[in-house]
């Protein structure tokens, strides 16, 4: 559902991607790992449209992105993709309310979804909070500047899951928590991802966390631009 | 929509930096709209000063000069024409109304305007609104005085108050007319013109008052008489006699002086009268009140070159005495003179036709009897106004400058902010906005904050405007007239909402970039 042929992308004339080929299945949970700098993030941000690779296709859905617009781009991803980053992904002047049902003045496909779910975007927020262990309906109302840093992965990640989006892409979302916070959080993420039959692609540089996933891989070993870099 | 309201939210989290930046746009548009405000206001008032005279006649000179004494009272005065030259001006079929004006005295600072009664009948000013008397009457009595607003109200005058008037022009160095006391009849309603700080008084009443100064006119020797007030002014002349009879021309009468006090009969001018004295006896001897007189008739006659002048005595010897004062006996000399002045100021002149102006312009300009000058006041108040151009220019210069200060705090301000938000600029685009969605918010939210600025900067200036009318009228006798927003005012505003959203465009531009570059990617 997710296929990769002979994508390159440069920054600035410096190849950061060089990709043959790559298949990433519906349903499946894919541990993308690399040592810093060797283009994870940018890999994601070429499966988002949100940058354009130079040459090669990617199609998402059964859908070629080359084939979109940018502002068709946005739509689906705002559509078909949930992001949670390491940090910072909450809006700071929004609620923790108001940062879950973000993504539903974007998308009113994922609305139409979320509110097939529940009565209300609310309890659907509610409910995805309950799903990731914060239980406190009090929270919903909080600033999210008075969250823990835990706490806010676990509402970026309620952001990410809410409307149910075909696929979840999450860039070390993991490195700013601690090693228990880490193990719990990556436990919800996948029971919840296995629920609602979420596509997750979770990037790391911390080869520990390869453990909990069936599917991983080296970008270093796919990614002919970091071969050639190195040698 | 939800672009707008996450803008506004966002706004809202930094509300110290919203605020300061709303206050200093609203603050700098109070200042250019109190300006352009302030501005036309000076103007109108300005433009206002006189309507409905066709022509101000005065001596050859440059034409604000005349204008800017004649109307506004200010600088010299000493630029005269012949009182003659009214006359003529006058008689000229093309007039239809003709007011000598005379200058020179003041009164604890405010000007004094001698002039006749049809001024008050054709002076006009704004929407051709002549004079009105809000207490009191215009009294034709010869010492009546008519006194501005800002007059009264400053000094506290009421109808029936006695004042002095002073020769020349300040408060320090001028000669005080004591012996001619003055009384007030009529307060002015407010015009917010020249003449709220003014003082009317007659023509003869100002001839009268210079020539006690130059001791034309004496005490008479029955006056003993009198209260010690009088007694007061009139040992003062005693000794002013003396002092005087060393300059006077009438060197040959020195002696007499103190006995009889029979200068009087020494004027030159005069001395043809001489042979109508008795005849003059007669009509004096008729009024009671001045029985006492009767042995001074000789002097009185003396005086007089007007005898046509003596029929009216009876007339205004009866009006004057209804008043509540005695007359001091310089004034009771001056009645019974009447003298007109040899030299005015300026006349004011009404047409028959508008149509004339020109050609009577022309006119005057060549008049054959003196030099002279004719201008037409709405002409020379517009030429004068042009001299404010610069000033003018100058202010709204400084004032464009502090809209523009205030708008660059604005965007030094959301410059500051972007990098902190290039972050939520990824979070944004991760759920979806677009780069134009992420341009929108920062254009937006300049938008709103230049606009509700604006909204609060006007709302500033009638609060100010408001505030300042009632203090601008009653202390610096400005009426400030609270008028809509005009279509200019209107357009300098949208000028400062346009720059905002085209200022706005830097850190929309910079922003729209960081949104393609970035990619997926929060920096810190
Ligand atoms: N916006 C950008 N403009 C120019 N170069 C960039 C940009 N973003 C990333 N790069 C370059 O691309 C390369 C890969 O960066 P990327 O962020 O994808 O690495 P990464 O694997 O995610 O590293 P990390 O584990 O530290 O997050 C780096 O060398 C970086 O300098
Ligand atoms: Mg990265």
């Amino acid at each position: 559902m997710i296929n990769l042929t002979d994508l390159s992308f440069a920054w600035n004339k410096q190849p950061i991607i060089d990709i043959k080929e790559l298949t990433i299945k519906k349903g499946e949970h894919l541990f993308i790992e690399g040592p810093s700098g060797s283009g994870k993030s940018t890999l994601l941000s070429l499966l988002a449209g949100v940058i354009t690779p130079q040459s090669g296709d990617i199609s998402i859905l059964e859908q070629p992105l080359n084939l979109l617009t940018a502002s068709q781009k946005d739509t689906f991803r705002a559509n078909h993709i949930g992001f949670i980053f390491q940090q910072f992904n909450l809006l700071p002047y929004l609620n923790v309310l108001d940062n879950i049902t973000l993504p539903c003045s974007f998308s009113g496909i994922r609305k139409h979804k979320a509110l097939s779910q529940s009565k209300n975007l609310e309890s659907e927020a509610i409910r995805l909070l309950n799903a990731l262990g914060l239980d406190d309906p009090e929270l919903l109302q909080r600033s999210v500047n008075e969250l823990s840093v835990g706490q806010q992965q676990r509402v970026a990640a309620a952001r990410a899951m809410l409307g149910s989006p075909e696929i979840i892409i999450a860039d070390e979302p993991t490195s700013a928590l601690d090693s228990d916070n880490r193990e719990s959080f990556i436990k919800v993420l996948f029971d919840e991802c296995q629920k609602a039959d979420i596509t997750l692609i979770f990037v790391s540089h911390d080869t520990s966390l390869k453990t909990h996933f069936k599917h991983s891989l080296k970008l270093q070993e796919i990614n002919q631009a970091t071969i050639k870099e190195a040698v | 929509m939800a672009i707008l309201s996450l803008a506004f939210k966002s706004l809202l989290n930094r509300k110290l930096t919203f605020f300061i930046t709303l206050f200093s746009i609203a603050i700098s548009v109070t200042l250019l709209l109190g300006v352009q405000t302030l501005k036309t206001e000076t103007k109108t008032s300005f433009m206002k000063s006189i309507s409905g005279t066709d022509l101000i006649i005065g001596s050859r000179g440059a034409s604000s000069q005349l204008l800017l004494s004649s109307v506004f009272h200010i600088g010299s005065s000493t630029n005269t024409i012949k009182y003659e030259t009214y006359q003529d001006i006058e008689k000229l079929p093309a007039v239809e109304w003709a007011v000598p004006i005379s200058m020179g005295d003041s009164h604890k600072g405010y000007t004094v305007i001698a002039t006749n009664l049809s001024f008050f009948d054709h002076f006009s000013y704004a929407n051709k609104q002549n004079l009105t008397v809000q207490s009191g009457s215009i009294d034709d009595d010869m010492f009546a005085v008519a006194i501005g607003a800002d007059v009264a109200q400053k000094l506290d005058y009421h109808v029936g108050d006695r004042i002095i008037v002073t020769h020349g022009g300040g408060e320090i160095e001028g000669h005080d007319h004591d012996n001619i006391p003055f009384f007030v009849s009529a307060i002015l309603s407010p015009s917010f013109t020249a003449i709220d700080q003014t003082l009317i008084i007659s023509l003869e009443a100002m001839e009268a008052m210079h020539t006690e100064t130059h001791d034309h006119l004496g005490a008479l020797p029955g006056e003993t008489l009198l209260d010690s007030d009088h007694h007061e002014h009139h040992d003062e002349h005693d000794e002013d006699h003396e002092q005087h009879a060393a300059h006077d021309k009438h060197d040959e009468h020195h002696d007499e002086h103190d006995e009889d006090h029979e200068q009087h009969t020494a004027h030159d001018k005069h001395d043809e009268h001489h042979d109508e004295h008795d005849e003059d006896h007669a009509q004096h001897a008729a009024h009671d009140k001045h029985d006492e007189h009767d042995e001074d008739h000789e002097q009185h006659a003396a005086h007089d070159k007007h005898d046509e002048h003596h029929d009216e005595h009876d007339e205004s010897h009866e009006q004057h005495a209804a008043h509540e004062h005695e007359d001091t006996q310089d004034q009771r000399i001056a009645r019974l003179l009447k003298l007109k002045p040899e030299n005015i100021n300026a006349i004011f002149v009404g047409l028959t036709s508008r149509h004339a102006v020109l050609g009577m312009q022309s006119y005057v300009n060549n008049f054959q009897g003196e030099p002279l000058t004719a201008i037409i006041p709405a002409v020379a108040l517009q030429e004068l106004w042009q001299f404010f151009s610069l000033a003018e220019s100058a202010l709204n210069i400084v004032t464009t400058f502090v809209v523009l200060v205030g708008l660059l705090g604005m965007l030094s301000i959301i410059l500051m902010s972007l990098n902190e938000r290039r972050r939520e600029m990824a979070v944004l685009r991760s759920v979806g906005a677009r780069p134009s969605h992420i341009f929108g918010l920062i254009i937006g939210e300049a938008g709103f904050v230049c606009l509700t600025g604006i909204l609060l900067g006007v709302i500033l200036l009638y609060a100010v405007l408001l505030i300042l009318q009632t203090p601008l009228a009653n202390y610096y006798g400005f009426y400030l007239d609270i008028n809509m927003l005009t279509s200019n005012d209107l357009f300098i505003l949208l000028t400062i909402q346009c720059s905002a959203l085209l200022i706005a465009l830097i850190p929309g531009a910079l922003i729209y970039k960081y949104s393609l570059s970035d990619g997926m990617n929060i920096k810190f």
